[in-house]
């Protein structure tokens, strides 16, 4: 097994478990039968170790009262009970359970010493993350690109041949106003940046000094995209007006001729996340001898899962970003099981879906990219088709990164060259068999590629899931400055690792990192009941959404990019619109212009960064009332990184109507009562408790049925100890400050930039990321760029396994 | 004499040669429908024509050809001229303007901002084009149903939306862009089965590169390629399944046209792009991928240089100038007769392929209507518009030429609909056509 080839074996079973939701049921036989699967360097066997009586014994008690049930070595597997037996409660913890509920049947029969023997066995043999890691170490695997992947790399290899595209702060597109009916540089009576697009100069003058009657203005710059999905762009434009879009050249909307009662152009788009796409708008107010019309304007989308709004300030930049392509064809999803995309499975669905990929990337390819590269390379001798040679051969060392051997080159250039003649039916042949090639499609085989190159290869994986394409770092590659035996090599790892993740295609995979930590997907609707919270719409949920992505944007891209701020932050962004739902805490805190978001007062008592945002209290609620459970899972599971397995059974809520005076505290407590569920509940209700002051719409209240809210909750930590919280602000506090939520979130944007499990780089990998986090202020951006830099310079190790069938 | 001629030299029809002959009818051609296709194609050249040398002095069977019609002399029996057709729609736009746009429409153009040389600027067409009209008259029908319906060629057509390059409307303000790259219609038609073909020839290099990367793998490792070979493999086997039937399968119909590779989009290739198109144009008919199509060549003031004819000007230009201009009135005459030239050449395509429904040639079945936005170039006139029809698809009486005097044009859209068993009581803006479709024209 060849370590530098991606991705993983299997991760602990204890860590699986708390990637599922917590209504749905795990398929734990999968991901045992996956575990099972090699091992690599893993401990003696457990039967083979010394062992103490004590485990001895428990041992024999196990095999005679608990093997029926919890199956060999805990894997669970009966008619009686399926899961194994893993998890991450203490030992001491596990001997309480033991002696209170064990065995099922009759929970005396194992108690005192007996049970701290078998609680003894259980754990040091494969119920802790410690024994699971023994018996089953993690390990990478070969891995295709995700389908995310797959988009962000073709997008590079097309930008390739083009310029790169930078991060850009400001706001609005720039606005060119004309006195004339075209583009004339004497007539530019005013350039501004328009926050957003959406006029109706009716028929008076666009702006001082501009005739009515005939005008033109341009509006230029680009569309930032934060998630991956399907958008419409919808423009009602009463004039003549096109719009280019991506590709400079390209015209999306060409209405050319304005023709009464067409005024409104919708196109429908696969969108990247992270991505901008430059948006280039000629708006025209001819002059006539008849009657003119209106001038109105809007640029408009509807992003996935959303409503038609206006494109709002924060997805528009007033720079014109370098031509750039989006894969239109639709990718099936990939294996989450583990809590991240992994390309670890290959289908006909997905073979299929590649080739129409293939295809989609061929038509950009002849149609835009091979025009563009002959203008530039006018001068270039063209004897036996040499310039559409060296543009392909260009196109497959980015594609394949490292750069072709002869017989590679041969197939894959010249013989498809030699078998058409036509120069575009030649460039589709060729792209077609780069794109299917195992050589594009599985990043990691790269063994033939320069050390340089190799590094690269895995900073831009990591970073960008994508490909090295800018020509600074392919220079850098050809310059081979990455080679890890020579001096400073890690420093300029990592100073490159630092330039790129200063690039807008970190922003997209942070985003997405970022969405998936607060299990929000973009594109769900959230609805309550109208009743109760009228008001909480799409529109309204537009909003919250749009105030949630600038939140940790803001955080993220900040010098200290600082962890703690996401519990911390004491005020929202956010407009009139919440301001009117949610209250005083979200009033704006100066007046702006209505179409951006504001920051609003601080206030110390309501808002605790991402943990109180509307939008991930109001997803972890039901229809009509809040759900601390949903919470305290949440907090468990994904903010403090520990375990829990499913209930028992499928529960359905106790009914609020049944219960009118309960608290939702109360009906909580009422229906969780019981021993058994209270082995995962005192884990998870106090912890959802601490943020009841927060109703299903995620709106701050001091009472619910006129009882004042109790708020007070507490955890025992990983290393056993007890903390309490008066309140929600304690609970914030604790987040940000607590070790196993910063082991948890290292652990997260590790997987999810990696997409392998940290396990498998050794524990000292994670306890030196732990580290360098803390030194440096838990400054996040610093974390992926150390990520970066481990994965890129993981030593390669010996080839032992070359050539073994 | 096979059974397909001794058909059509008889006249029998499907249905009653089946029942003389004692034939299941099946038999005949393909195992589809053997009804007769009834097709048509609008042909639009720019700019008005010469009138003196363009209509014939006589009218009727024994009509006689000027210098501009002459390259259609082989088709004199199949053909006829329509003189006296008059587009007198007015409202906004100007003279080029509404003659291309309301020119297969019949009705105004809406109100904006489109500003020709002179009268109002003009939006789009306020309905529906005569083509687009059959089509989804056609669609609607499931024995006339075909891929496309409608397919929409252009020639050298400047890549601009406005109303003087579109003539063919889906419905009030819905232009059809006409496809003037042939490559890019090669790719609607013929696209799915070209990637098949490519996807066929590139994967057994693509197997063999599986096999050369799989090498410096790890055992475990190679799980995941070979399974993603087993695929790889799985696909071109089908492939060569799929693609072998086709080939086995009526080969006329599924045959693939080849284009000559290489050839831009400019001026001086326009000859070889007419006849690209044309090819297409024959051979989607074949496939029967559309029983409609419109071909557009150049636009309303459409400015090709025809340096292959030595004329180094554009052709908008020359048609501005005065009768009297003896140099520009002759190239005049020769641009119209090399787009004569391209009608004979779609007729003669079209007569030298047999129909695969079994009713003789193409050009038996399918009517080409040849057709401009203007009557005369340097008066602008929209009286006497060239309408020159070839082919046996509409059930008209061919072989002569007619003369109206002076009609509305919409009466001869009715007529198309009538020609096409399709008939109207009106089409376009009504005012043009309460005296119904033409008379005297039906076979």
């Amino acid at each position: 097994m060849n370590l530098n080839l991606a991705t993983i074996r299997s991760n602990s079973i204890s860590k699986a478990g708390h990637w599922a939701g917590w209504d749905r049921y795990f398929c734990w036989t999968v991901l045992v039968w996956i575990a099972i699967v090699g091992s690599g360097f893993a401990d003696q066997p457990v039967a083979d170790r010394p062992a103490s009586d004590l485990i001895s014994r428990g041992q024999a008690i196990y095999s005679q009262q608990c093997q029926s049930c919890h199956g060999e070595g805990g894997r669970g597997q009966t008619d009686a009970y399926s899961d194994p037996l893993s998890g991450d409660s203490s030992l001491g913890e596990l001997t309480e359970i033991i002696v209170d509920t064990m065995p099922e049947e009759d929970p005396e029969q194992c108690v005192g010493a007996d049970a701290e023997a078998v609680a003894k066995y259980i754990y040091e043999s494969f119920y802790s993350a410690a024994a699971q890691l023994r018996n089953r170490p993690p390990q990478q695997q070969l891995s295709r690109l995700t389908g995310g992947q797959v988009e962000q790399s073709l997008a590079d290899l097309y930008q390739h041949f083009y310029e790169p595209p930078w991060r850009e702060t400001k706001q609005g597109l720039n606005g060119a106003y004309f006195d004339a009916g075209r583009w004339d540089k004497d007539k530019l009576k005013l350039e501004r940046v328009d926050p957003v697009l959406d006029f109706d100069f009716g028929r008076e003058s666009p702006v001082e000094g501009v005739d009515a009657g005939e005008f033109y203005i341009h509006w230029s710059g680009s569309l930032l995209v934060e998630h991956s999905g399907r958008y419409e762009i919808v423009v009602h434009s009463t004039c003549s007006m096109k719009m280019r879009f991506g590709n400079h050249d390209n015209v999306l909307i060409n209405n050319n001729v304005q023709s009464e009662g067409k005024t409104e152009f919708r196109r429908s788009l696969n969108l990247i996340g992270g991505r901008q796409y430059a948006v280039l708008i000629d708006f025209t107010q001819r002059k006539r001898k008849t009657e003119m019309p209106e001038a109105k304007f809007s640029l408009c989308w509807v992003p996935p899962g959303g409503t038609e709004t206006v494109i709002p300030p924060e997805n528009l930049l007033p720079s014109t970003l370098p031509s750039s392509y989006a894969l239109q064809t639709k990718l099936p999803p990939d294996d989450r099981s583990y809590g991240y995309a992994r390309g670890t499975s290959v289908d006909r669905q997905w073979n299929d879906a590649m080739t129409a990929a293939a295809l989609d990337f061929g038509n950009a390819a002849a149609k835009e990219l091979w025009p563009n590269y002959k203008r530039k390379h006018r001068k270039d001798s063209d004897e036996n088709r040499g310039r559409l040679r060296s543009f392909l051969t260009e196109m497959a060392e980015v594609a394949f990164r490292q750069s072709l051997d002869p017989e590679t080159k041969k197939l894959y250039i010249d013989d498809q060259l030699a078998a058409v003649d036509d120069d575009q039916l030649a460039i589709r042949r060729c792209t077609l068999m780069l794109i299917k090639s195992p050589r594009f499609l599985y990043p990691l085989i790269d063994e033939q590629a320069s050390e340089s190159h190799q590094v690269a290869n895995r900073l831009a994986l990591t970073l960008f899931d994508s490909l090295p394409s800018d020509r600074w770092l392919l220079e850098e590659i050809r310059k081979d400055k990455f080679r890890l035996d020579q001096k400073g090599a890690v420093q300029r790892i990592r100073s490159s690792a630092e330039r790129m993740a200063g690039d807008p295609r970190l922003h997209g995979k942070v985003m997405q990192m970022f969405f998936e930590w607060l299990d929000i997907n973009p594109a769900l609707e959230i609805t309550k009941d109208p009743e109760k919270y009228p008001g909480f719409d799409k529109l309204l949920t537009l909003d919250l959404r749009r105030s949630l992505e600038q939140t940790v944007s803001e955080i993220f891209w900040s010098p200290e990019s600082d962890y703690r701020q996401l519990f911390q932050q004491d005020w929202n962004w956010t407009n009139q619109r919440l301001h009117k739902f949610y209250g005083a805490a979200w009033e704006p805190l100066e007046a702006g212009d209505s179409q951006s978001l504001q920051r609003s007062r601080s206030d110390k008592n309501v808002t605790f960064g991402v943990l109180t945002h509307p939008l991930v209290m109001s997803h972890l609620s039901y229809y009509e009332t809040s759900s601390p459970i949903h919470r305290g899972v949440f907090l468990v599971r994904r903010v403090l990184g520990r375990t829990l397995r499913p209930p028992n059974e499928a529960f359905t809520p106790l009914n609020p109507e049944l219960h009118p005076h309960l608290t939702t505290r109360q009906r909580v407590e009422l229906q969780t009562g019981d021993a058994k569920c209270q082995v995962c509940h005192q884990k998870i209700n106090p912890l959802g408790f601490a943020l009841e002051n927060y109703d299903a719409a995620g709106r701050f209240r001091s009472t619910e049925h006129e009882q004042p809210i109790d708020s007070s909750g507490g955890y025992v930590t990983r290393a056993g100890e007890s903390v309490s919280f008066a309140n929600t602000a304690d609970l914030a506090r604790f987040m940000a400050e607590n070790d196993d939520a910063h082991r948890a979130f290292i652990e997260r944007v590790f997987e999810h930039f990696v997409k392998q499990p940290l396990a498998a780089f050794g524990e000292e990998v994670g306890e030196k990321l732990v580290t360098q986090f803390r030194q440096s202020g838990f400054n996040m951006r610093q974390l992926i760029v150390e990520i970066a830099v481990v994965v890129a310079t993981q030593p390669q190790p010996e080839e032992t396994t070359h050539g073994s069938t | 004499m096979d059974r397909r001629e001794f058909l059509t030299r008889t006249g029998i029809s499907a249905a009653a040669a089946s029942l003389v002959m004692g034939l299941p009818s099946l038999a005949l051609g393909s195992a589809g429908s053997s009804a007769r296709r009834r097709r048509v194609v609008f042909v639009f050249s720019p700019n008005g024509v010469i009138p003196d040398h363009f209509w014939p002095d006589n009218v009727g069977k024994g009509y006689d050809l000027k210098r501009i019609l002459a390259p259609l002399a082989e088709f004199q029996d199949q053909m006829l001229t329509m003189k006296g057709i008059c587009n007198q729609i007015q409202g906004d736009g100007d003279g080029h303007m509404r003659g291309i746009g309301c020119l297969l429409t019949g009705i105004e153009l809406f109100p904006g901002d489109i500003q020709g040389g002179s009268d109002t600027p003009a939006g789009w067409s306020m309905g529906i084009s005569v083509d687009q009209h059959i089509k989804n008259r056609l669609q609607a029908d499931a024995a006339t149903q075909t891929r496309f319906g409608s397919l929409e060629f252009g020639v050298m057509v400047p890549d601009r939306a406005d109303t003087w390059t579109r003539m063919s409307y889906a419905g009030a303000n819905q232009p059809v862009a006409p496809i003037s790259d042939p490559y890019q219609m090669f790719d609607r038609l013929y696209g799915q089965t070209k990637n098949r073909q490519m996807l066929a020839s590139v994967l057994d290099g693509l197997s063999g590169d599986f096999k050369r990367v799989s090498k410096v793998l790890s055992k475990e490792d190679r799980r995941l390629l070979d399974l993603h070979l087993d695929l790889v493999r799985t696909v071109e086997k089908e492939l060569k399944t799929e693609l072998a039937a086709a080939t086995k399968n009526d080969s006329a119909s599924h045959a693939v046209p080849k284009l000559p590779p290489n050839i831009e989009e400019q001026n001086d290739n326009m000859p070889q792009i007419t006849q690209m198109q044309t090819e297409l144009l024959v051979n989607s008919f074949v496939a029967d991928f559309a029983r409609v199509a419109s071909f557009q060549i150049t636009n309303s003031v459409g400015q090709p240089r025809m340096r292959w004819l030595d004329i180094n000007e554009g052709h908008h230009g020359l048609s501005h100038e005065p009768d009297s201009n003896e140099e520009a009135y002759e190239k005049l005459i020769q641009i119209n007769t090399w787009y004569a030239e391209q009608v004979a050449h779609m007729a003669r395509r079209m007569k030298e392929t047999p129909d695969p429904s079994g009713h003789g040639s193409l050009l038996d079945n399918t009517t080409i209507v040849w057709t401009n936005e203007l009557g005369k170039g340097n008066s602008h006139t929209r009286n006497d518009i060239p309408f020159v029809m070839v082919g046996g698809g509409l059930d008209f009486q061919f072989g002569q030429a007619y003369d109206f005097g002076k009609v509305s044009h919409n009466r001869l859209l009715m007529s198309l609909l009538e020609g096409m068993g399709m008939p109207e009581s009106s089409f376009g803006n009504p005012d043009f056509c309460g005296d119904g479709a033409l008379t005297g024209i039906m076979a």
